[in-house]
């Protein structure tokens, strides 16, 4: 598994389970960038309620989250809301799909609540992009801060939108590590099949200019900004906009993972290594004779 | 900002349960399997070093991020290129390499979380090396990041999931654990929180076994006859999980059955997995004698022939004699082999038996005219027995003693893998 | 493509220089530590009864030898430390960059977190140093002292070459994972493309 998937799994299995064989439930589950769910039958079994907790929900809510979910998801959007979560599906599992296909689609677009609530700034910052063409400025400069530490940037030009991570390395080995694939991030596009995509910068502490008045970034050596140019070209027709969404905002998700991958890839280059060294450092043991130890009651004794 | 749930990893020899903190099942319940490229006999445990630096440049390199884990596993052991294997052997962790591939796609493809911000809890069984700890803990720690850890063993929490009975009136973490999966029984003795390891006995009759057994009652009696011979061994343990429970008397049970079989018997309809041919089979004298042989091994193996009760009694009395009250008036069952009907019952009838003959025999023995007051016997049973070590996590997580008893990264990097040696016992209100 | 095949040249070369020059290195290494190697049992003489290697506790300043560095360069040096019942051997490994130091301290610390099965291995290096083992009186008699310089010589040649391979795998790991995910991306805007 090299890229990260942006449905959630548990969603979609729950449902497509619930879908065959209606019952009570009351589960919690999170989602990456510290998003909590709550899935329950709070009235009646059919009746399954679908709530999210994301942190940065207010200024998501500011850049036109509501309108994206409910232009996805309709009447699903429940008018209350749980306590404790920023918003709540209502599924009714009688009135939904009854063939697999359309039931599969239904269960895969709700796994995507997460990824449709996010994208909302995206959407608006392609938007204003396509108003400002003809004029000169710049949109507005948005901030989520969809962490504790971490937030995304995105602002609109005329030609382009930009969209600027900022992310931090808690420990030593993974700043290290980090930098070395946010330089391949940066040479990467050097590639002639991939000259197309979108191209990044990166700075490692001080953050990027079109940043650089927002109050309160830290400038210290455990931060990272890295920074998105998108063209029309990559969000020109909407599914490849969608698309674009869709692994962008997964990206600190997915420098993390393989950041956590090549360590653990490290650790298993370290096992075999010692194994060798220790069959070299066994070489030098005497033989010494073995004779099969034995208990009074004639258990063999063995040595792991 | 509020605290994302803990995450309660049971990696078992068959089975691996997942899930997060609060729920009362796991999100995820999968074989404990993995599916790497290259053969599943392949001795060596080499990784994929590349040979030569010329080949940098093509995709060598990332090969280790080429695998399937849990069902998706099971489903590619099919596909030409890809073996599967077992990264856990008797409860132990077996293969460091894959083990942490498995828990890398635990993480990221199926709880979807960023380790960073989440406290884990796992599993580890009786008499697991402090070495294996250490190295579960370095893998979590320095390859994940974690926030925190705690590893508990599975019996603990199997008498944790106790508490949700509403039998249970005291939250004690002494007791006796009946442990029953797919590959072998435990009956583990726990005082305080802690494991008497000294007298753990292992039965070598579980879930397979039994399923076993009920496939041979079935083919004696010709009802497998119209049963592809593929699909006959999952019909049996159909049957067994379907249809199976304890009876108290052996010999009346089948006089009942032979009075009125149609009251008793019961039909098990299926179809062939592949041609989707129909077939249908009577279940009958199966309902009752499979879990038998945990009360009577003779009815089915030849070598192991102690039954259940006197393998717990045994253990009791091996154990210290002040935790013996407490061990017997506690008997925990786990695991999917202890879910049959009227076990329980049936367990605590024949153990009380046995209790109260030993304390006539002493009483007579002893020429005292005082008597004992007897020993209390009980057996919990529960509803969340199947998952018990995932449920007893699930319980233990949720309590906010569980974060002050895990240990932090932070106390990891000064001390090292060495603190996960010892962890504090908590939950219990003695 | 043609700056790695470049890059991986010029690496090339410069292993086999380094191999020219890391042999009379690693000689120097191996005859000094076959010499040290003359161990022989020798109660402590400050605590009656007590066998403790000398070279660690440092009771009696006459039981111990003078203690020698072989330095290849100031990154690259070996310090032994000789006594009459133990010796000390103290490594520190080449470290070019961040990269480097990073990953040399994941492995030695890697390594000594399983020290017990490595019998000779110290569980703590020396200060100033990446690793160190400590050979006693013991080692030298249940062991063959030949292979156990083997041993040691041999780990000095790979834990080099294993350093620069996973410095170089996290490159190219870091390429793949960089290059598939803006595939991800440009693939789609490519089809958009053919499309207008």
């Amino acid at each position: 598994m090299i890229l990260l998937e942006s449905h959630n799994y548990i969603i979609q299995t729950t449902i497509l389970e619930k879908l065959q064989k209606p019952g009570s439930l009351d589960v919690v589950f999170v989602d990456f960038d510290n998003v909590r769910f709550h899935l329950s039958t709070p009235q009646k079994k059919t009746l399954l309620v679908l709530s999210m907790n994301i942190r940065c929900w207010d200024e998501l809510v500011q850049y036109g989250a509501l309108d994206v979910l409910k232009r996805e998801y309709g009447s699903l959007v429940a008018g209350y809301v749980e306590p404790e979560y920023n918003v709540s599906l209502e599924i009714d599992l009688e009135q939904a799909p009854t063939d697999a296909e359309s039931r599969e689609a239904f269960a895969t677009s709700l796994s995507l609540l997460k990824r449709n609530a996010l994208a909302a700034p995206f959407e608006l910052g392609f938007t204003t992009q396509k108003q400002l063409e003809n004029s000169s400025g710049q949109g507005d400069l948005m901030q989520i801060h969809y962490r504790d530490e971490e937030a995304m940037y995105i602002q609109a030009a005329p030609d382009r939108v930009t969209v600027i991570f900022s992310t931090v390395f808690q420990e030593e080995t993974d700043r290290i590590f980090g930098k070395v694939f946010l330089q391949e991030f940066v040479d990467a596009r050097r590639q002639p099949s991939i000259q197309n995509a979108p191209q990044v910068l990166y700075s490692s502490r001080d953050p990027p200019l079109e940043i650089r008045h927002v109050p309160g970034l830290r400038n210290s050596e455990d931060i990272g900004y890295v920074t998105f140019v998108l063209f029309p070209r990559h969000f020109g027709n909407p599914s490849v906009a969608s698309a674009t969404i869709s692994h962008i905002q997964l990206f600190r998700d997915y420098l993390h993972y393989h950041i956590k991958c090549s360590k653990a890839y490290m650790h298993s280059r370290m096992r075999h290594r010692v194994s060798e060294f220790q069959k070299v450092l066994n070489r030098a043991k005497t033989e010494v004779a073995t004779t099969e130890r034995k208990t009074a009651s004639g258990r063999t004794m063995v040595s792991r | 900002m509020s605290v994302l749930a803990p995450i309660i990893c049971d990696n078992g020899t068959g089975y691996s349960k997942v899930g997060f903190a609060g729920n009362s099942d796991p999100s995820f319940v999968f074989p404990t399997a993995i599916a790497t490229r290259g053969s599943a006999t392949q001795t060596s445990r080499a990784p994929a070093i590349p040979a030569k630096p010329g080949h940098l440049a093509s995709k060598r390199g990332v090969e280790d991020l080429d695998f399937f884990i849990g069902d998706e596993a099971i489903a590619n052991a099919k596909t030409p290129g890809y073996g599967v294997h077992y990264p856990i052997r008797h409860g132990m962790i077996d293969n460091w390499d894959h083990m942490e591939r498995y828990w890398e796609q635990t993480i990221f493809k199926y709880l979807r979380c960023e380790p960073e911000d989440h406290y884990f809890l796992l599993t580890e069984p009786p008499l697991n090396a402090p070495e294996n700890r250490e190295q579960t803990a370095e893998i979590f720690f320095e390859s994940f990041n974690i926030k925190g850890l705690y590893i508990a063993v599975q019996a603990v929490l199997a008498l944790a999931a106790s508490w949700s009975s509403n039998r249970v009136t005291d939250r004690t973490l002494t007791g006796t654990v009946i442990d029953s999966g797919d590959g072998v029984t435990h009956v583990i003795p726990c005082a305080e929180g802690y494991v008497i390891g000294s007298a753990i006995k292992h039965i070598p009759i579980a879930g397979r076994d039994i399923s076993q057994f009920v496939l041979n009652l079935m083919r004696e009696r010709g009802e497998m006859a119209t049963v592809p011979p593929e699909d006959q061994l999952r019909v049996a343990s159909k049957v067994k999980e379907n249809y199976s429970y304890v009876c108290q008397d052996i010999v009346r049970e089948f006089r009942k059955y032979d009075e009125e079989p149609y009251k008793y018997f019961e039909r098990y309809e299926g179809e062939h997995s592949v041609t989707g041919r129909k077939y249908s089979i009577d279940v009958g004298y199966e309902r009752f004698l499979a879990p038998e042989i945990f009360f009577n091994p003779e009815i089915y193996s030849s070598d192991f022939l102690t039954p259940l009760p006197e393998i717990v009694d045994d253990v009791i009395q091996q154990s210290p004699i002040d935790v013996r009250r407490g061990l017997y008036k506690n008997i925990v069952l786990s695991g999917g082999s202890t879910m049959f009907q009227h076990f329980g019952t049936r367990l605590k009838r024949d153990l009380k038996q046995l209790v109260d003959r030993r304390l006539d025999a002493s009483a007579i023995s002893s020429g005292s005219t005082q008597k004992s007051s007897g020993v209390e016997v009980d057996v919990i049973s529960h509803k969340r027995q199947r998952y018990a070590v995932w449920f007893g996590g699930s319980l233990l997580a949720s309590l906010p003693d569980f974060y002050t008893s895990c240990h932090t990264k932070a106390q990891y990097d000064e001390i090292g893998p060495s603190i996960c040696r010892r962890y504090q016992i908590f939950g219990s209100s003695t | 493509m043609v700056s790695i095949s470049f890059f991986i040249q010029f690496l090339l070369n410069n292993i086999y220089i380094q191999s020219n020059v890391l042999r009379p290195y690693l000689a120097a290494v191996r005859s000094t530590l076959t010499a040290a190697l003359t161990l022989e049992n020798f109660g402590s003489q400050v605590v009656e009864r007590h066998n403790k290697p000398e070279v660690e506790v440092a009771t009696s300043k006459e039981v111990l030898l003078n203690p020698l560095t072989i330095s290849r360069n100031e990154n690259e040096r070996v310090l032994i430390e000789p006594s009459v019942n133990s010796i000390r051997l103290s490594i520190k490994i080449k470290q070019a960059d961040e990269i480097e130091r990073i990953l040399c301290n994941k492995f030695t610390r890697f390594m000594m977190q399983r020290a017990e099965s490595f019998i000779v291995l110290r569980r703590k290096p020396v200060p100033g140093y990446d690793i160190s083992f400590l050979i006693t009186n013991t080692h030298s008699e249940t062991m063959l002292k030949h292979k156990i310089v083997d041993f040691i010589i041999q780990f000095m040649e790979e834990v080099d070459k294993e350093i620069s391979e996973m410095k170089l795998s996290l490159n190219a790991r870091a390429r793949i994972v960089a290059e598939s995910y803006l595939t991800a991306v440009s693939v789609q805007s490519l089809k958009t493309i053919s499309c207008v």
